[in-house]
C-alpha cells in the first residue's frame, strides 16, 4: 500500500448541489469510516457546523482511505505491476459554490485524479465547466460521475431510450467541455470519457447505488460467453440487441432494442419501482435472479422507502462502482508525477528536485507542496496540509520551508526558513491520526510549520530546490468588508483573528489600510463565511462590520492636455510629466504577466510595439511598473539628453510607486495609467537631488498629470451566468437590467428547457442579487458571478453630483480624507 | 541645525519664510501683565542667577525684545533671548540655553511641561483670560445631570481659570474633580510659587491611591470610582495638547470650552478610528527592517535614555537601526533615506503624534514601536504619548521580551510573512556585522544576513561616481564650489 502504484490521489469536483459530498459519503462507508446506514446522509466531510446546516460545502476536507479490492479490478488497473489489492484513495471533497473555488483549486494541486460529478437532471452548469477547466490546466485526469439518476427515473419518469438520450447528452457536453479546454496531445493520454472505458459511472447518491457498464458486463459475460471489455462495447450507444435472433447489430432493426436499454435500464427500473413500492415478494425475486440473497427479516426490517435503499445498495453498491473506476481509471502517482512536474516546478527539470518528482523518487530529496491550511486542536494553529511529490516526510526532519517570495540560490534567506517537523498527520475528514513517515505521493498534514507560510509553500530537504509554483486562483478578492471593534482594547485580537483567518482561506485578503481593516473575498457568501469565522472563530470578539464595499481604481481617459510640472521643496529640481491611458488589453497583460517587469528589456519591448503599437524607442526606456513595481501602471522616460536623469531614477520609481498605490482622486489604486517623463531640470549636486526632493515631486507631478488627463474611476465587473427555465428568462433578465447589468448572450439548450444567460454587471450591484433574482423567478434561476474585468464608470469623478463624483466622495469620508478631491492647484508647479 | 546650515548662507536664512502668522506687538503698557515681568524679577534675584535665557514660541518672537528690556531693566543679570527652537515651541530649548551658558530659563507660553535635565525653568503660561460664568453656563448645559462625573482640565494658557470654575460647580455639582498642572520636578525650587497654590487645591491627606497624573496633570478621584466613568470637561481649543490628552484618556468622553468663541460642545472625534489608525502604525512598525530613530527633542530629560533604550528594542528584534537629528521635521527632509522603513519620533508627548501623511514612510512613537517589538507588551487599548512612561521604573515599563529567534506572523499590510524575532541564517552562520556590503569579484553582492542599508544601497541602480582607482592621473586638489545650492559662486551661468 505504501507504493506509489497503490496511490490514488483524487478530488471530487462538481458544480453546486450535484451530489459530490453525497457521493463522497459512500466511499467513506466502504472505508470504514462512516456507518453504511448513514451513507447519503451524513454528508461527513462537511466537518463545520454551518456547512451542515446550509446544505452546502465550504471547505475542501481531506479524507484518507484504505481499501482493499477485488481480485478482478485488479485486471483492469491500466498502471502496472500491482503487488497487492490494498489501495490508499486520498479524496479531497471540494466546494461547488463559486465563491469556494480557490478551495478546489487547492485541493486540485495536491490531486492527480478528479471525480467530476454531474446531476443527470440539470446537466454540465456554469461551475462543471470552471472547475473541469481547472483541473484540465493542471493536468488533473478527470473520471465522470453522473448523479441523480434515480430522479431521472421517478421524478422525470424518463422512458428508458429518453433516458439514455439524456445521460448520453451529458456525457457528450463533458466530452465537449474537455475537449475544448485540454491541451493538444496531452501526456495524460486520451481524456475521452466514454461509458465503455469503465470511466464514466451512474450513480444515486443518496440512495447509495451506482454502477458502471463493468457492473452489467461482469454479470453478462458469462452469460453471453462473451469477454468483458467485448460486452462493454455493447452495452453503450448504438448497438441494438435482437432478442428474437440473439443477434447484435450496429442498426436498429426492427424488434431490436439498445443494449443499454435492454440489459441496464430495464432489470435496474423494473427493481427500482418494485422496491419503491414496497412490494418485498417481488423484490426479493427479482434479487435471487441477480443471485442476490437478502434474507426476509432485513427486508421486513427495511421495509417502505427503505426498501429501496436496501436492496439497491446490495446490487449496486455505490463505493464500489466508483472505487473500482478510480483505481482502474484515475492515474497513480507515479504515472501522474511523469507529466505534471514539468507544469508543477519552477526550477531546471534536470536537477536533482525536479528528478525525483518525475520519477516519485522516495529515495530523493523530500519535495512536498503545502496547498491549504487546516484548523488543528490547538486553538489558531494549522496543519499545513499538502501532497509529497518525491522523498519521504518523516516527524522531526529537517525541511527547508520556503514561501513564494524564495528565490532559490540568490544567498538570501528571504521567505525561508530551517525548521525541524513536529509532526505528520493523517487527514480522516473531521479528525486525524498520527503518522511516523510518509512516502511520495501521498497527502497529509505537517504540524509545525503552520507558522512560517503564509498561506502556501514549498517543502524540501534540497538545499538548491526550486520553489513549485504558486496557485493561480479564476476569481479575485473583490468584494471587501471594513470591520471594527466595539472596544479599544480588542483591537489587537482582531488582528490576530485577521491573520488566522487569512492562513484558513487560501484566497481571502485581510489587510489593513491606513487605520481600516478590510477583509476581502471572492464574493458576497465567501465574504458572509469569513466575517463570521473572523468574528466567532479567529478573534473571539465582538465586530462591527461595514455593508460589503467594492474595491475602486484610478485611470485616466485621455492624455493630459499639458505637460504638468512639479518643482522640488527647494525649488532646485523640476519635473515634467504627463499621463495617458495605456492602450486596451495591455492592463490585463500586465495582470497575467505576459508583459511583466522582470522580462527582458528587447523582449518586452518587441511585444509591446507589434501587439500595443508602442513606439519602438519608448517601449525600450519602461523604467518601472507599478504599484509594487509589477501593476498594471507604467513609467517612461521620454526625454531626452537630460543631465543625471539615471541618478534620480530610484527615486523617480519610488515616487511613481507611492503615487500608483495611493492615486490622486481617492487613494485607491491606479491602473491603466502610463506617465511620461518628458522633461527635467535637475540640480548637479547629488546634496540637492536626493530622494527627499525627488520623491515628493514625482508624487505631485504624476498627481497634476492624472487630473489633467481626464481622470476616471473603474469599477470591478462581474461575469454573470444565470441558468434557468425558459419561463422566467424575462424575470431574470429585468432583475439584472435593474441592476446595470448588460446581456452578453442568451443561450439555450438544445435538448433540455434550460437556459442560460450570461450578462456583466458591476460588482457594486451584485449585492443581494442572488436573493432578488430568486425571490423575483420563484427559485428557478441559479446565478454565478465571478470577477470579469474593470469597467469605466460613467461621470467625471471631479464633478461631485456624478455617480463617481459621489463614489469618490464616499470612499474619501470612509478613509478620513477631506471630502472633495484635491484640485490642481495643489500639484501643479508654474515655471 | 547644523546639516542645513552648512549649506545656507546668511542671505538664505532672511529669505526664509517662517509658517507662523505673527501676533501684532502688545501694547508696552500691558507687557508687564502678560508677561508677569515682576515675577521673573523676583525669580532670578531671589535665585542670585547670572545669566537668563527667554524663551518665546515663534508667534510671540514679536514681544521678545520689548520682555528683554523690561527684566533687564530690573535684574543685574544679563538676559537674553533664544531664537527660534528647533523642535517644537512647547518644550524647553536647554541645547540653545547652554550654547551661552545661561545658567536658567524663563519659558513663555504654551508648554507641553515636559521635565528638563538640568536648568532650573520658570514657567510664565501666558494666561489668556477666561469668562468663569460663561464657562460655567456652558457646563450645566452640556451636563444637564448634577450627578455627571467630571473631571475639569484646561490648556496651560486657561488653566488659571479652572480653580475659580471648580468653586463655581461644586455646590450644584456634587461629582466634579478639578485638576491641577505637575510642573516638572527637575529642579524642585524653580516653580514652587505656583506648586504651593496647587498643593492648596488639593489637601495633603487626599493624596491618596486614587490620585492619578495624565499629561502632567494631576486630580484625585474619590475612592471608589474609576476613570473611564468620568468625562473631561476641557477649556481651551483644539490642538496638539488636547489630541494629545484625548489619546491618553481614550476611554473618557470628552467635552471643550473654547473661551475665544466661547462655545462648549462635545468632541466628535472618533476615538476609536484614531486608535486604529495608530495601531495601523504598529503594523507599519512590525513590517519595517530598517527603522530611523528620529529625535525630535533635546530638551526633555531622559531623550538619550529613550534613544538608547529603543536601539536594545530595535536591535533584539532584528531590526537595524539608525539615529537621526534633523531639527524641524518635514517630508524632504525625511525623504532623503530611502532605506528606512519606518521612523520612529521620540519628542514631547504633544509632538509625538504626528500625521505622517505626507511622508514618504510613516512616523511612528516610541510607545507603537514597543508594542511592535516588545512581546511582553500587550494592546490593552491603553495609549501613552509620553515616552517617559516607557523607561524602567516609569509606569508603563514593561520589561523587554524577545520574540523567539525566527519566529514569524503574517503582515496585514503586504500579506506576506514576515520574521519577527532575530532571524538565524538560513546557513547557520552568521556574518558579523552586516553594515558593509561586500562585493565579490563579479560584483555580486555576497550573502547578508539581515536586510540593511548598505544592501539597499548596493540594489540601487546608480551607485555613484565610478572611482576609476589608477586610471586617472593624480592631481592636485583644486578648490570646489562655494555658495549656495540656488547658484554656486563658480557656476557658469
Amino acid at each position: 500500500m505504501r507504493h506509489p502504484r497503490h496511490i490514488r490521489n483524487m478530488a471530487v469536483i462538481a458544480h453546486v448541489d450535484h451530489g459530490k459530498t453525497t457521493l463522497t459519503d459512500s466511499l467513506l462507508a466502504r472505508a470504514g469510516m462512516i456507518a453504511a446506514t448513514q451513507a447519503g446522509d451524513k454528508r461527513a466531510t462537511d466537518t463545520r457546523p454551518d456547512e451542515q446546516e446550509k446544505g452546502i460545502t465550504i471547505k475542501s476536507t481531506v479524507v484518507s482511505l484504505y481499501y482493499q479490492v477485488d481480485k478482478q479490478v485488479l485486471t483492469h488497473v491500466s498502471e502496472s505491476p500491482t503487488v497487492s489489492n490494498e489501495f490508499l484513495v486520498n479524496l479531497v471533497d471540494s466546494p461547488g459554490h463559486v465563491d469556494f473555488s480557490p478551495e478546489v483549486t487547492a485541493a486540485l494541486r495536491i490531486t492527480d485524479g478528479a471525480m467530476v460529478v454531474v446531476d443527470a437532471i440539470s446537466g454540465v452548469c456554469v461551475q462543471t465547466e470552471t472547475v473541469l477547466r481547472q483541473a484540465l490546466a493542471e493536468r488533473i485526469k478527470p473520471v465522470l460521475v453522473i448523479n441523480k439518476v434515480d430522479r431521472a427515473i421517478f421524478e422525470k419518469q424518463l422512458e428508458p431510450e429518453e433516458l439514455f438520450q439524456s445521460l448520453k447528452a451529458v456525457v457528450d457536453k463533458v466530452n465537449a467541455v474537455v475537449s475544448t479546454y485540454s491541451e493538444d496531445d496531452s501526456p495524460m493520454g486520451s481524456l475521452l470519457l466514454d461509458p465503455c472505458l469503465g470511466n464514466v459511472v451512474f450513480a444515486s447518491g443518496l440512495h447509495g447505488w451506482a454502477f458502471g457498464l463493468r457492473n452489467f458486463a461482469r454479470r453478462y459475460s458469462a452469460k453471453f460467453k462473451v469477454p468483458e471489455d467485448k460486452l462493454m462495447k455493447r452495452l453503450w450507444g448504438n448497438s441494438f440487441y435482437d432478442p428474437k435472433t440473439r443477434k447484435w447489430s450496429q442498426v436498429q432493426t426492427d424488434g431490436s432494442v439498445r443494449g443499454f436499454n435492454k440489459f441496464i435500464l430495464e432489470p435496474l427500473m423494473m427493481l427500482l419501482r418494485a422496491s419503491k413500492a414496497g412490494e418485498v415478494e417481488q423484490t426479493s425475486q427479482l434479487l435471487t435472479k441477480l443471485d442476490l440473497h437478502l434474507s426476509a427479516e432485513e427486508m421486513e426490517e427495511a421495509g417502505g422507502k427503505n426498501l429501496m435503499r436496501m436492496a439497491m445498495k446490495h446490487w449496486l453498491p455505490a463505493a464500489d462502482a466508483m472505487l473500482e473506476m478510480i483505481i482502474t481509471c484515475l492515474p497513480s502517482p507515479a504515472l501522474a508525477q511523469t507529466y505534471r512536474t514539468q507544469c508543477l516546478y519552477e526550477g531546471p527539470l534536470d536537477d536533482a528536485a525536479a528528478v525525483a518528482m518525475c520519477n516519485c523518487d522516495p529515495e530523493g530529496p523530500l519535495m512536498m507542496y503545502v496547498s491549504k491550511m487546516v484548523p488543528a486542536s490547538d486553538k489558531g494553529r494549522f496543519y499545513a496540509v499538502g501532497r509529497v511529490f518525491s522523498g519521504v516526510v518523516s516527524s522531526g526532519l529537517n525541511v527547508r520551508i520556503m514561501g513564494p517570495d524564495y528565490k532559490p540560490d540568490s544567498g538570501k534567506s528571504k521567505d525561508l526558513y530551517l525548521k525541524k517537523l513536529s509532526g505528520v498527520k493523517l487527514l480522516m475528514g473531521a479528525t486525524v491520526g498520527s503518522l511516523e513517515e510518509a512516502p511520495c505521493g501521498s497527502i497529509v498534514g505537517l504540524v509545525g510549520v503552520d507558522k512560517y507560510l503564509a498561506k502556501t509553500g514549498t517543502i524540501t530537504t534540497f538545499e538548491h530546490a526550486h520553489n513549485i509554483k504558486v496557485l493561480k486562483f479564476s476569481v479575485s478578492p473583490v468584494v471587501r468588508a471594513a470591520v471594527d471593534v466595539v472596544k479599544p482594547s480588542d483591537l489587537a485580537k482582531l488582528v490576530e483573528g485577521m491573520r488566522r483567518l487569512s492562513k484558513s482561506d487560501p484566497m481571502v485578503q485581510c489587510t489593513t489600510d491606513g487605520g481600516q481593516y478590510v477583509v476581502a473575498g471572492a464574493g458576497e457568501l465567501h465574504l458572509e463565511i469569513c466575517l463570521k469565522d473572523l468574528e466567532l472563530v479567529h478573534a473571539g470578539v465582538p465586530i462591527k462590520k461595514s455593508e460589503p464595499i467594492v474595491r475602486y481604481c484610478e485611470t485616466v481617459s485621455s492624455p493630459s492636455d499639458r505637460v504638468c510640472l512639479a518643482k522640488s521643496g527647494n525649488k532646485l529640481n523640476r519635473l515634467y510629466m504627463s499621463a495617458a491611458p495605456l492602450p486596451d488589453g495591455l492592463p490585463e497583460a500586465i495582470d497575467e504577466a505576459v508583459v511583466s517587469a522582470s522580462q527582458k528589456v528587447k523582449e518586452r519591448a518587441h511585444f509591446l510595439s507589434e501587439n500595443f503599437a508602442f513606439d519602438p524607442n519608448e517601449a525600450h526606456k519602461i523604467w518601472c511598473f507599478g504599484p509594487n513595481g509589477s501593476g498594471p501602471n507604467m513609467l517612461l522616460d521620454t526625454s531626452f539628453a537630460v543631465q543625471h536623469m539615471q541618478d534620480i531614477r530610484d527615486a523617480v520609481v519610488a515616487g511613481f510607486q507611492w503615487a500608483t498605490s495611493e492615486g490622486v482622486l481617492c487613494e485607491e489604486t491606479m491602473r491603466g495609467v502610463r506617465i511620461n517623463l518628458t522633461d527635467a531640470t535637475i540640480h548637479s549636486d547629488p546634496a540637492h537631488r536626493g530622494g527627499g526632493q525627488i520623491i515628493p515631486t514625482t508624487r505631485r507631478a504624476i498627481f497634476a498629470s492624472m487630473l489633467t488627463a481626464q481622470p476616471r474611476l473603474l469599477e470591478p465587473v462581474f461575469l454573470v451566468e444565470v441558468q434557468c427555465t425558459d419561463d422566467v428568462i424575462g424575470g431574470a433578465m429585468g432583475v439584472i437590467a435593474h441592476r446595470r447589468g448588460q446581456i452578453v448572450e442568451e443561450v439555450h439548450q438544445a435538448d433540455s428547457p434550460l437556459c442560460i444567460i450570461r450578462a456583466h454587471m458591476p460588482v457594486n450591484e451584485g449585492f443581494g442579487f442572488t436573493e432578488e433574482l430568486r425571490g423575483s423567478t420563484g427559485g428557478k434561476a441559479f446565478p454565478q458571478c465571478v470577477f470579469d474585468h474593470w469597467q469605466v464608470m460613467p461621470g467625471d469623478p471631479l464633478e461631485p453630483s456624478s455617480r463617481a463624483g459621489v463614489i469618490v466622495s464616499q470612499v474619501r469620508q470612509r478613509k478620513g480624507l477631506s471630502v472633495s478631491a484635491p484640485g490642481l492647484d495643489n500639484y501643479l508647479d508654474k515655471l | 541645525m547644523a546639516s542645513t546650515s552648512a549649506f545656507s548662507s546668511a542671505d538664505d536664512v532672511v529669505d526664509r519664510r517662517l509658517t507662523v502668522v505673527p501676533q501684532s506687538a502688545t501694547d508696552a503698557s500691558d507687557l508687564p501683565v502678560r508677561y508677569e515681568t515682576a515675577r521673573c524679577c523676583g525669580w532670578i534675584q531671589d535665585r542670585n542667577f547670572q545669566k537668563v535665557a527667554l524663551q518665546f514660541p515663534d508667534e510671540l518672537l514679536v514681544d521678545a525684545a520689548a520682555v528683554q528690556w523690561e527684566i533687564q531693566k530690573m535684574v543685574t543679570a544679563s538676559v537674553f533671548i533664544l531664537g527660534d527652537t528647533s523642535y517644537g515651541s512647547c518644550c524647553v530649548d536647554e541645547v540653545a540655553a547652554e550654547h551661552y551658558q545661561a545658567d536658567c530659563i524663563i519659558h513663555f507660553g504654551p508648554t507641553c511641561l515636559s521635565p528638563t535635565r538640568r536648568l532650573p525653568v520658570l514657567y510664565v503660561l501666558f494666561a489668556q483670560p477666561v469668562d468663569t460664568q460663561d464657562a460655567a453656563d456652558q457646563f450645566q448645559v452640556l451636563f444637564p445631570d448634577q450627578q455627571s462625573k467630571v473631571i475639569l482640565m484646561a490648556d496651560t494658557v486657561y488653566h488659571h481659570a479652572v480653580e475659580p470654575l471648580f468653586q463655581r460647580l461644586k455646590e450644584s455639582y456634587t461629582n466634579v474633580v478639578s485638576s491641577y498642572l505637575r510642573f516638572p520636578d527637575s529642579d524642585s525650587s524653580s516653580h514652587d510659587e505656583i506648586k504651593e497654590d496647587s498643593k492648596d487645591a488639593v489637601p495633603q491627606e487626599e493624596r491618596s491611591s486614587c490620585d492619578h497624573c495624565k499629561c502632567n496633570r494631576h486630580f484625585h478621584l474619590p475612592q471608589d470610582s474609576c476613570l473611564d466613568e468620568y468625562s473631561i470637561f476641557y477649556i481651551g481649543s483644539e490642538g496638539l495638547a488636547l489630541t494629545n490628552l484625548m489619546m491618553t484618556l481614550n476611554r473618557c468622553a470628552f467635552f471643550t470650552y473654547c473661551p475665544c468663541s466661547r462655545t462648549g460642545r462635545k468632541e466628535t472625534l472618533n476615538v476609536n478610528k484614531a486608535l486604529m489608525k495608530r495601531y495601523y502604525m504598529i503594523e507599519r512598525a512590525k513590517d519595517a527592517s530598517i527603522v530611523g530613530i528620529v529625535v525630535g527633542t533635546l530638551g526633555v530629560a531622559h531623550t538619550q535614555d529613550m534613544i538608547s533604550y529603543l536601539k536594545t528594542l530595535l536591535r533584539s528584534a532584528g531590526k537595524k537601526s539608525y539615529t537621526f537629528v534633523v531639527g524641524k521635521l518635514n517630508p524632504a527632509k525625511l525623504g532623503n533615506f530611502m532605506e528606512v522603513d519606518v521612523f520612529v519620533l521620540v519628542a514631547c508627548p504633544q509632538n509625538s503624534l504626528l500625521d505622517s501623511r505626507e511622508f514618504y514612510r510613516p512616523i511612528v512613537t516610541p510607545f507603537e514601536m514597543d508594542v511592535a517589538c516588545n512581546q511582553a507588551r500587550e494592546w490593552t487599548g491603553d495609549y501613552v504619548t509620553d515616552f517617559l512612561q516607557l523607561l524602567p521604573g516609569a509606569a508603563h515599563h514593561i520589561p523587554m521580551q524577545m520574540a523567539v529567534p525566527d519566529s514569524t506572523d503574517v503582515s496585514l499590510i503586504s500579506n506576506k510573512l514576515r520574521s519577527m524575532g532575530q532571524r538565524t541564517t538560513a546557513e547557520g552562520d552568521d556574518q558579523g556585522s552586516t553594515a558593509v556590503v561586500l562585493r565579490s569579484e563579479a560584483m555580486a553582492v555576497t550573502t547578508v544576513s539581515a536586510e540593511t542599508a548598505g544592501e539597499f544601497l548596493s540594489a540601487r541602480s546608480w551607485r555613484g561616481l565610478e572611482r576609476k582607482l589608477g586610471e586617472t592621473p593624480v592631481e592636485k586638489a583644486k578648490e570646489g564650489r562655494s555658495g549656495i545650492a540656488l547658484g554656486y559662486e563658480n557656476e557658469p551661468q
